[in-house]
């Protein structure tokens, strides 16, 4: 499912780096691209007759709602923190085991199995999607920002939507909403699902910002949320009328606890830690305060009224606060945090739901003036400034917002594309095996010759296997856990290797000092699929002649005592067409997951090829 | 909404939001107040014995039991002992070379036979049982091969005089191997399947659901037993020359009401649990005779019985170790259960000692076996074992 690496691994830790060098370093040489074409554009030609500017034309444009505005901005920041904690040194091999995993755990099974989909779909391509993550987010945070007005800044909501889901879907198994335990206070209904809120309240046609409408639908929107959160959390049996039960920290002192002990400033945890024994110690009446302030709010945005609504609005401010500090922990802090949770998101949207309640003057004037409302809202009129009777001409036209918008969709495409092709590739990085066993030790020397037996009872010696390129290893026929996993890597890359696989013999000796025979061969063949590759030979002999192959290639064999199984190391020789070694890797498949399996298929074809090629 | 090309946004009205708001709330109720259904209660609950044991043969006494520091699967493992014909002393004898957290099952032949063969049940990635087979109590090991996933039962293996060897598999079937040297060279043939078992006249008139011991009974008849849906009957058949015979125990009137299941089976005894009761069968060739009951004390499922280990001894006898300290002996037909003291702590399987009432207790602690010997009526620690587990070799 996952890759089981530690996701502090040095190896992966210096390729997530490199990958955000890389692709930054070309993040750049864009925002320069477009900036220096923008400029160059705008010096040597005036913009088109006929095809309005459109820097004048957004300067045309009415003054953004502020409601929008603040989504916008607030959300776009938000995006962009966010994106900075995808690229956290350990999140590439750690999101997955350590994020995604331990959030789908108490969700339904058919939740966990979308979601270990994702998962795994992540650990087959930890750097790409790694990168990928923060790419996104940075680009989708940037182009909220540089995108005030018109379908760009339509189209970065739902932008925002889409990967919003994503992350719902995949980062936060629908935010727990299908798990027990659900909760207010403790990030429910998810995060990011108040992302993809503000996403879509931000693709909306501006003109719905002024007519206060929308303030009014997000608000009871919002008064709902609270209403049903209130319930949810006053709901009997579910633990939160508790401080402690059986000696054990109730529901929601015990989250707080939780939310102490992980890594953390001390005053901060100190702090955190003495509320929750302060839940502890009065259980019923912090829910008691929290289940009033939630109907309360509820009910206050329900009513829609602006003085109403301002109570609740700064009410909510403080209570949002106080729980983002005290049970969400900032949200971010320790371990591998991917955002700060849903409080700050919260305020920002009932913030904007109350700015937009009552809509301006001076908004409502110009949506009153406008002669085209309808194709303002769809976006038609800028849409024709878009329509350029030239390349060189709409650039010279376009406004600093729009080329920072085509910059921020840049960046984004330069996260998804690597990761999309990658994701396209059914086997796994080489990354996590080159993590698992380290890099080859290159090398050109003779390999030591052998005259062994294979399962059919066929004499094969190393110089009868001349001319191809010999992928060999050492497996036990009777091992219970690596030997059988490296069988499937042997043979998975054969498979990858194509038409190549047939100027390449899959060699394996066997090394087990009792249970050597062909008959043990022939049933680990059985077992793992291998009788079926015409190129596979599991090679046997004698005692004495498997301990001269042994010992020229290194490996030491051992039968331990007390029903342990019998010890050797595990390696695996590339030998080339001459009889010569080419590389030697170190074949322990650790976890032995679906993707390190694969993972080191694809490296083993590699060598393979390289040694084909040489 | 659009309307006419214009947004519409109608007002918030109370009704609409009621029906919203009692959706949403279904919908976080659902995800709060998950509860597992009920399980349907089979018809039976197949009950097996732990593989926990020991035999006895012209070699010596053999024990097998568990051993290791931790609760993890690969950090347990099955070690095997013996005590040597005349010896009063034990040594450690696993065979070396498999892994063998899936536990170990032994066999002997009869009271001639001079070899014991064990077998390796499969664990983690392996999917075949290695065999081993010795003739000199342990110091050496021939492998051998079963292409199967042995059952995961103590009399899962049996052997003829002859060498002919029966497999019992977990998912029923039982595969015969014509010789010891066929054993080893892993020729092993089917005999029969579970269903084909089920289906035939004896299994069908007892309602076999599951086959739990094989042995070689009178004459080297290979003999299958297993646990009945059909009350009051005692699932014991015999091959008769390819045809399955029932060859069960009769059991008293007063069992008439309850499920009978065969715990253990040896050439000419049987462990049954019948309802809450444990009973010993002996076979003559032709006649059974059963014991008057125990109590079993279990509330394991799988385990309702309470045993947590059990075997045959000489001449007949029959051993079982029981929770809380407690074990019982019988020793022959017509004979009365008797309890052995309270067991040393960590008692994890019983051995028939020298004397036809003496046993040895072999206690577990992690890796350190402590072997106590009953003798007037006490029990004295004899021996201390330390055995090399390598933790984590398997894992």
């Amino acid at each position: 499912m996952y890759s089981g690496l530690n996701p502090a691994d040095p190896t992966l830790v210096a390729a997530f780096r490199s990958a955000l060098l890389h692709q930054g370093a070309i993040a750049l040489l864009i925002v320069v691209f477009l900036g220096l074409a923008w400029a160059t554009a705008r010096a040597w030609r005036r913009p088109a007759s006929g095809a309005p500017a459109e820097a004048s034309a957004e300067r045309a444009v009415a003054r953004e709602a502020r409601g929008r505005g603040l989504l916008r901005v607030g959300f776009g920041l938000l995006w962009i923190l966010d994106g900075i904690l995808q690229a956290q040194p350990k999140m590439a091999g750690g999101l997955a085991a350590q994020v995604i995993q331990p959030t789908a755990a108490a969700s339904p099974a058919w939740v966990q199995h979308l979601v270990n989909w994702g998962g795994t779909a992540w650990s087959f391509h930890p750097i790409q999607a790694g990168a990928a993550s923060v790419w996104i987010q940075v680009g989708i945070g940037v182009w909220l920002l540089v995108a005030a007005h018109g379908p760009w800044s339509r189209l970065a909501g739902l932008a925002a939507v889409a990967w919003g889901l994503v992350v719902w879907v995949f980062g936060e198994s629908f935010g727990g909403i299908f798990a027990p335990g659900l909760s207010w206070l403790t990030g429910a209904p998810g995060a990011v699902l108040l992302y993809v809120v503000a996403g879509a309240l931000i693709a909306l046609p501006e003109d719905a910002w002024r007519t206060g409408r929308v303030g009014r639908l997000l608000l009871g929107g919002i008064g709902l949320f609270f209403i049903g959160m209130a319930v949810l959390q006053a709901w009997p049996g579910r633990g939160f009328w508790r401080g402690t039960g059986h000696g054990q920290p109730g529901t929601l002192a015990g989250m707080v606890q939780q939310m102490a002990s992980t890594p953390q400033p001390h005053a901060l945890s100190a702090l955190v830690a003495r509320f929750g024994a302060f839940a502890a110690s009065n259980g019923f009446a912090v829910n008691l305060v929290v289940v009033i302030a939630l109907a309360a709010m509820g009910a206050l945005f329900l009513t829609g009224r602006p003085r109403l609504v301002r109570y609740a609005v700064w009410f909510g401010l403080v209570f949002c606060l106080a729980d983002w500090v005290l049970v969400q922990d900032f949200g971010f802090l320790g371990g591998l945090g991917t955002d700060p949770n849903s409080m700050i998101p919260l305020i920002l949207l009932f913030f904007a739901g109350y700015l937009a309640l009552p809509p301006a003057p001076d908004e409502a004037l110009a949506a009153a003036s406008d002669p085209h409302p309808w194709r303002n809202r769809l976006g038609i009129s800028t849409l024709r400034t878009l329509r350029p009777r030239t390349l060189g001409g709409w650039v010279a036209g376009a406004s600093v917002r729009s080329v920072g918008a085509v910059a921020a969709v840049a960046i984004i495409v330069l996260g998804a594309a690597p990761m999309a092709a990658a994701a396209a590739n059914r086997t796994a990085d080489p990354i996590l095996a080159l993590a698992i066993a380290g890099d080859s030790a290159a090398m050109n020397l003779p390999a030591p010759g052998f005259q062994l037996t294979d399962q059919s009872g066929q004499p094969v010696s190393l110089a009868s296997l001349r001319g191809k390129v010999v992928l060999m290893t050492f497996l036990d026929p009777v091992c219970t856990t690596d030997c059988p996993i490296i069988g499937a890597e042997f043979k998975e890359a054969g498979v990858l290797l194509g038409k190549q696989d047939a100027d390449v013999e899959l060699v394996a000796i066997v090394a087990n000092p009792t249970y050597r025979s062909a008959t043990f061969t022939q049933a680990f063949d059985r077992e793992e699929g291998l009788n079926t590759v015409p190129n596979w030979r599991y090679l046997t002999g004698s005692l004495s002649q498997l301990s001269q192959v042994w010992r020229q290639y290194g490996i030491t064999v051992e039968n331990l005592p007390a029903g342990a199984m019998s010890a050797h190391n595990d390696l695996a020789v590339v030998i080339d067409r001459t009889g010569h070694i080419r590389d030697e890797v170190g074949a322990d498949p650790g976890p032995g997951t679906a993707s390190t399996q694969s993972s080191f298929s694809v490296l083993l074809s590699q060598y393979a090829r390289q040694a084909l090629r040489d | 909404m659009t309307s006419g090309g214009r947004l519409v946004m109608r007002r918030f009205r109370p009704g609409a939001g009621l029906a919203l708001m009692g959706a949403m709330l279904a919908l976080l109720a659902a995800g709060c107040g998950s509860q597992a259904a009920p399980v349907t209660s089979p018809a039976l609950r197949v009950q097996t014995a732990p593989l926990s044991t020991s035999l006895v043969t012209p070699q010596g006494t053999w024990a097998v039991t568990v051993m290791g520091g931790s609760a993890a699967d690969e950090n347990n493992f099955w070690q095997l002992f013996v005590r040597p014909a005349g010896a009063t002393r034990w040594s450690l004898v696993t065979p070396a070379g498999v892994a063998d957290n899936g536990g170990l099952v032994a066999a002997a032949g009869d009271e001639q036979g001079a070899s014991l063969v064990v077998g390796f049940r499969p664990s983690q990635s392996l999917a075949f049982s290695p065999l081993a087979t010795s003739s000199d109590t342990g110091q050496h090991w021939t492998p051998g091969l079963l292409d199967a996933d042995l059952a995961d039962v103590p009399d899962a293996m049996a052997v003829a005089p002859s060498g002919q060897t029966l497999a019992l598999l977990r998912d029923g079937g039982i595969e015969t191997a014509a010789s010891a040297a066929a054993a080893t060279a892993g020729q092993w043939s089917r005999l029969t399947t579970l269903s084909a078992l089920a289906a035939s006249a004896p299994g069908r008139g007892c309602g076999l659901v599951a086959v739990n011991a094989v042995s070689f009974g009178q004459n080297n008849v290979p003999m299958a037993a297993g646990s009945c849906v059909r009350r009051g009957v005692a699932g014991v058949f015999a091959d008769r020359g390819g045809a399955w015979q029932a060859a069960g125990p009769v059991l008293p009137a007063g069992f008439g009401g309850d499920q009978v299941q065969v715990l253990g089976l040896s050439r000419n005894a049987a462990l049954l649990v019948a309802g809450t009761s444990l009973l010993a069968a002996w076979s003559d060739g032709g006649r059974w005779t059963v014991s008057a009951p125990v109590a079993a004390t279990g509330d394991e499922p799988g385990n309702e019985q309470g045993v947590s280990a059990s075997g045959f001894g000489p001449g007949g006898s029959v051993w079982v170790l029981l929770g809380g300290g407690r074990a019982e002996t019988i020793g022959r037909p017509g004979g009365s259960w008797r309890a052995l003291p309270t067991l040393p702590t960590g008692t994890a399987t019983l051995a028939p000692g020298s004397g036809s009432s003496s046993y040895d207790a072999l206690a577990v602690a992690g890796s350190r076996l402590t072997v106590w010997r009953l003798a007037a009526g006490a029990w004295a620690q004899v021996q201390v074992i330390n055995v090399p587990i390598t933790y984590g070799s398997s894992g």
